[in-house]
């Protein structure tokens, strides 16, 4: 609790710094980002709809992290995961709603899962860092985009690079037609509790941690390691595919080439900054999915877009490094090490 | 006689609660091969570190011929003085070739480009002298171990070098490798050098040296013409009066609970580390198994717990199914996690009272550890703290704790009371003396003589992947 | 004659993804991968342009950008080497704060729309060919004796494989990595600042358009040799060049597949041989003196 604090105080400090440092009268500007992300029914919806991806994603990473696993391909397994969502609309078109709407999810899920699955397969059968593989990957993810939404997924009409439309009663039901509000926004939050329940209280999700700790301790205890790995990578990508199906079928309803906008990459800092804990996380995505929402209406009022949040993650994430650095320079080495 | 090359005077460094080095004096000369022999924990390692620049010690001084301080704790300036020391863990580019090596390790300046005809016809002309051949394009990872340490030998001996200092340097050689290296140091010797020899094997430090200095326990002991004294006399120095067995416990003649049959274990490099280990162990009883680090005996006890395939052999066990527990040697590298909880660490020894289905009993798990914090007096200040904060021997006492917990058929420990003190280590050899009483059959390596006699119901010998029964002159064969 | 203005137009048009990969492939011989290369990249984009409009020289507004890059590339290297801190984390704040500072002081100084500025550009010699292209060429070939030949490279080489062996040896493998990260950022900056001054001739918010993350998958193409990683992004540039004729000529040939065959081929030689003896070791290993 003393850390959350810690952390929330930090980030207060960080967003009233820019703000100052931008020349914007931050009195007024506090108050634009909270109305715009809090003040009514749309602006809490418009951050629930934000925080949605971005606690996927960064769950996704988490798992992988948590395993000293660097995926940062959750740009592209989003992406997967949006293409394969629309993939199954369009081959199981005719199928009843109800069916088709947790299967364009299954979709979605399972091609992230492969999708990352490659990177996992790379470093424990190759030794590739899965740093290295995911940014190939993520291209490789935008060009499948293009090709698909170009080719095969093109909408009937041919006009535009991009899919038809999903009907609306295949896309998640919204609590009111104004707003984009749709039930998926639960679903972060199921998401978060099962990954946390998987972390902390489950075999899996202990060898999972033990291994990014301590991977030789965890070898000598007889946990097999590299399958370990490759489990932390098929459920990370699977966590960002869901992330790039829960969008596709909640919130847009089709997939372009602009599909992706950056959610993949901005989780890894609310990833950072929730702790790598999945309920830090579920915070964290909230937080700046409220600011990036509060920006939106920030911006109406000058020439700022919501891209100042990107430097407000960022300054954040450093002062989160360097904080931790300094406390790890001030803690005794540890005996004989 | 000349001027020492090296003389240690008074030299004290103490590490925590151990004094490593406790006023040791003693005198390197040019043109002799000085062996420096003891035991693990004698204080050879550090006095070696001390002297290549690497630890600065508490007091006294080292003095070289030549005018000032000796250049503590500055590695590259002691270098600069002609004294070189080849590292037991070789400072070698696996994906350089041995020009690039060698390069790397003379490279007087960083200006300029490198010229590789230079550098090669530096190094054909250091292996012609030693008299080796080499092969400089050769990728060094390729390379058997022994033609590495040649060209970290010829790295040192590139500069003008006067005091040649080498580790360990036959641990991980073939023997026909050892009689080679030898060659080679005399060799240098007789040019004038100054060679100290880190070893443990008094086979061959009569071999090879001139003069053999004892140390034991951080201090000096003796200095001795080596030609004046036997192996026994150097065994006795080593380790005091080999004590004899005082061990509770005496050879059961039960059913073996394993009979280990021929076995042979690869290393990680994929050299044979066990050759043919024959043994069998019962419960109640503690078999030691003695010997200097590095000859097998951590893949011998990865072997013995299904930690590691072995390529030839076979385990009998004589029970169908037997539970196994595995104190690993090095518990902050491989025993503990230490950013996790006390709790989590607990739950590294797989136990079935833990689990129900895929989910944690929390409840079982807290009480649990509970117990062991009490029964094995370790002192923690929250069970949910990082385990990194609590001392080395509470450590150790939770990586013991929780393996005994699991009541293990069969108990592998892996030397669990290195660096642990006095207190600490009486109690941990206390709990493993009790496991092999209730019945466990304990396999304990240890390289601490005193430890095998004090625990040992029966003591075996490691040497170069091969165990013999025997005495201390086991060990040191 | 064809020939020779189509190789110029390709290295024209590939140029500043190739100094950025060029210098990635030092840094990460190093030890060092940048994953904000993105974020140098359009941080020296903007000051360039910036540079440029305001002095109306498109040389100062190379200056300016590079001297922007060098900014970053310090700020980085002092969390990454003095603070031995993740490398990636590192990185990804570096990219979100490029991408973030530069949208927002564009859209302060020169509206919300973003009005399309054009900046003066890099005068031109011959074709497409300029003086920065041929500063490209030198530097690739420059970066390659370096590594390959010099004295420092070998010690670069060594801080990416084996840094104890550096400080074994006598000197600082965390002076190599700094001084390695210094180039790569440099280089981007090069690059970046090429990229608005000298072939868009303005500036857009996120211009860069993932420029940063191909230059690192480049490098992974070009088996971290600065040569072949000049031959890898010219090879990426010419097929993304003959998608647009193929397109011109209306051929069924799916563009995408084209344009991802340099990365489904770096990615199938990591399959078929995995990281091989060609990526250093200790890649994005932070280093520590005092272990």
């Amino acid at each position: 609790m003393k850390k959350v604090a810690l952390v929330a105080i930090g980030l207060f400090a960080v967003v009233v710094l820019c703000l100052w440092v931008f020349g914007l009268p931050v009195g007024e500007s506090l108050k634009d980002l909270w109305e715009g992300a809090a003040g009514d029914e749309f602006g809490r919806a418009r951050t629930l709809v934000r925080a949605t991806p971005l606690v996927f994603c960064a769950l996704g990473i988490i798992v992988a992290w948590r395993a000293k696993m660097y995926n940062i391909g959750g740009e592209g397994q989003y992406v997967i995961g949006g293409v394969c969502g629309a993939w199954v609309a369009k081959s199981f078109v005719g199928l009843a709603p109800g069916l088709l709407n947790p299967l364009i999810l299954v979709g979605a899920m399972l091609g992230g899962a492969l999708y990352a699955g490659l990177a996992g397969w790379l470093q424990v059968k190759r030794g590739v860092q899965v740093v290295i593989s995911t940014i190939l990957l993520n291209f490789i993810a935008l060009k499948v985009l293009s090709y698909a939404v170009t080719g095969p997924l093109q909408q009937t009409s041919k006009q535009n690079p991009m899919t038809d439309q999903l009907p609306n009663d295949v896309m998640f039901a919204r609590f009111d037609p104004q707003s984009d509000l749709h039930v998926g926004v639960v679903l972060p939050f199921i998401a978060a509790a099962l990954v946390f329940i998987y972390l902390y209280w489950t075999k899996g999700g202990f060898r999972l941690r033990l291994v990014g700790e301590n991977e030789e301790a965890a070898r000598v205890s007889g946990v097999p390691v590299p399958r370990v790995q490759m489990g932390a990578m098929l459920l990370s990508g699977a966590l960002c595919g869901l992330a790039g199906g829960v969008d596709f079928a909640g919130f847009i309803g089709q997939v372009g080439l602009g599909y992706s906008q950056n959610w993949g990459f901005l989780a890894i800092p609310v990833a950072l900054l929730g702790g790598l804990h999945p309920l830090g996380v579920l915070l964290s995505g909230l937080f700046f999915g409220g600011l990036f929402a509060g920006s939106e209406n920030l911006a109406t009022f000058n020439t700022l877009g919501s891209t100042v949040v990107y430097v407000m993650q960022a300054v954040a994430v450093l002062a989160f490094v360097g904080f931790k650095a300094w406390l790890d320079s001030r803690r005794p080495r540890a005996e004989g090490a | 006689m000349s001027a020492p090359a090296l003389r240690v005077e008074d030299v004290s460094k103490r590490f925590g609660d151990v004094l490593a080095l406790d006023r040791v004096s003693l005198e390197f000369f040019s043109g002799e091969v000085h062996a420096v022999l003891g035991e693990n924990g004698a204080g050879k390692s550090t006095l070696m570190s001390v002297l290549a620049g690497f630890v600065v010690p508490d007091s006294g001084a080292v003095a070289y011929d030549g005018a000032g301080q000796y250049p503590f704790g500055h590695p590259h300036r002691v270098r600069e003085l002609g004294i070189e020391m080849v590292h037991q863990h070789f400072m070698l580019v696996q994906e350089f070739t041995v020009a690039e090596n060698f390069a790397l390790g003379t490279l007087d300046s960083l200006r300029g480009a490198l010229s590789e005809t230079e550098v090669e016809s530096r190094l054909q002309a250091v292996a012609k002298d030693l008299g080796w051949e080499t092969d400089a394009s050769a990728r060094t990872g390729s390379l058997p171990v022994g033609v590495q340490q040649r060209l970290e030998i010829m790295k040192a001996l590139a500069g003008d070098a006067r005091v040649l200092i080498l580790d360990e340097p036959t641990a991980v050689l073939s023997p026909g490798e050892v009689a080679d290296l030898f060659r080679v140091l005399r060799r240098l010797s007789d040019g004038g050098k100054c060679v100290v020899l880190v070893a443990h094997k008094l086979s061959e430090v009569m071999a090879v040296s001139d003069r053999v200095t004892v140390l034991r326990g951080g201090k000096f002991v003796a200095t001795a013409l080596t030609s004046s004294v036997n192996e026994a006399t150097l065994a006795e120095w080593m380790v005091g009066e080999v004590p004899p067995s005082r061990s509770p416990l005496t050879a059961t003649h039960a059913v073996p609970l394993l009979s280990v049959v021929g076995l042979h274990v690869r290393g990680a490099r994929g050299e044979e580390a066990v050759r043919g280990a024959t043994f069998h162990v019962s419960p109640g009883e503690v078999l030691g198994i003695g010997g200097v680090d590095g000859n097998g005996q951590n893949e011998l006890a990865e072997a013995l717990v299904g930690l590691r395939p072995f390529s030839g052999g076979e385990l009998v066990w004589s029970v169908g199914e037997h539970r196994t527990g595995y104190v690993p040697q090095d518990r902050q590298r491989q025993g503990l996690a230490l950013d996790m909880s006390l709790l989590d660490n607990v739950l590294v020894q797989d136990n079935r009272e833990f689990w129900s289905g895929p989910f944690l009993r929390k409840r079982a798990l807290r009480t649990h550890a509970e117990s062991l914090v009490r029964e094995y007096e370790i002192k923690v200040r929250d069970l949910s703290d990082p385990v990194r904060g609590m001392s080395g021997g509470n450590q150790q006492k939770l990586v013991v704790s929780r393996v005994l917990a699991g009541s293990p058929d069969l108990l592998v420990a892996n030397n669990p009371t290195r660096g642990l003190d006095v207190r600490a280590t009486a109690y941990v050899q206390q709990r493993l003396l009790e496991a092999a009483q209730n019945g466990a059959a304990v396999v304990l390596f240890t390289t601490d003589l005193d430890e095998l006699a004090a625990m040992s119901s029966r003591a075996l010998f490691m040497s170069r992947g091969e165990l013999r029964e025997g005495g201390a002159e086991a060990m040191v064969g | 004659m064809d020939a020779l203005m189509l190789a110029i137009a390709v290295l024209h048009f590939a140029a500043p993804v190739a100094f950025a990969a060029v210098g990635e492939a030092v840094a990460q011989r190093s030890g060092v991968i940048n994953i904000g290369l993105e974020g140098v990249m359009l941080v020296a984009c903007y000051f360039a342009m910036l540079g440029s409009a305001t002095t109306g020289s498109p040389w100062l507004g190379m200056l300016f950008g590079v001297l922007a890059a060098l900014a970053l590339g310090v700020v980085q290297s002092f969390f990454t080497l003095r603070l031995a801190a993740d490398q990636i984390v590192v990185g990804t704040a570096v990219n979100l704060f490029a991408l973030g500072l530069t949208d927002t002081l564009f859209r302060a100084r020169f509206g919300q729309t973003g009005s399309l500025i054009s900046v003066e550009r890099v005068p031109k010699l011959f074709g497409d060919l300029d003086v920065v292209l041929l500063l490209l060429l030198a530097c690739a070939a420059y970066f390659a004796w370096f590594l390959a030949k010099t004295k420092r490279g070998l010690v670069v080489r060594a801080a990416g494989e084996y840094p104890d062996a550096v400080e074994a040896a006598g000197f600082s493998a965390i002076s190599a990595r700094f001084w390695c990260t210094i180039v790569g950022a440099a280089l981007a900056g090069l690059g970046g600042a090429y990229l608005a001054v000298g072939v868009t001739g303005s500036f857009a918010s996120g211009m860069t358009m993932g420029r940063g993350f191909l230059a690192i998958a480049i490098v992974t193409f070009g088996r971290w040799r600065p040569a072949w990683v000049l031959a890898a992004a010219l090879l990426v540039g010419y097929s993304e060049s003959v998608q647009y004729t193929l397109q011109a000529r209306d051929l069924q040939v799916p563009g995408e597949l084209l344009q991802a065959l340099p990365h489904l081929v770096a990615l199938g030689v990591l399959v078929l041989v995995g990281r091989g003896t060609a990526m250093p070791a200790m890649l994005a290993v932070p280093y520590r003196r005092d272990k």
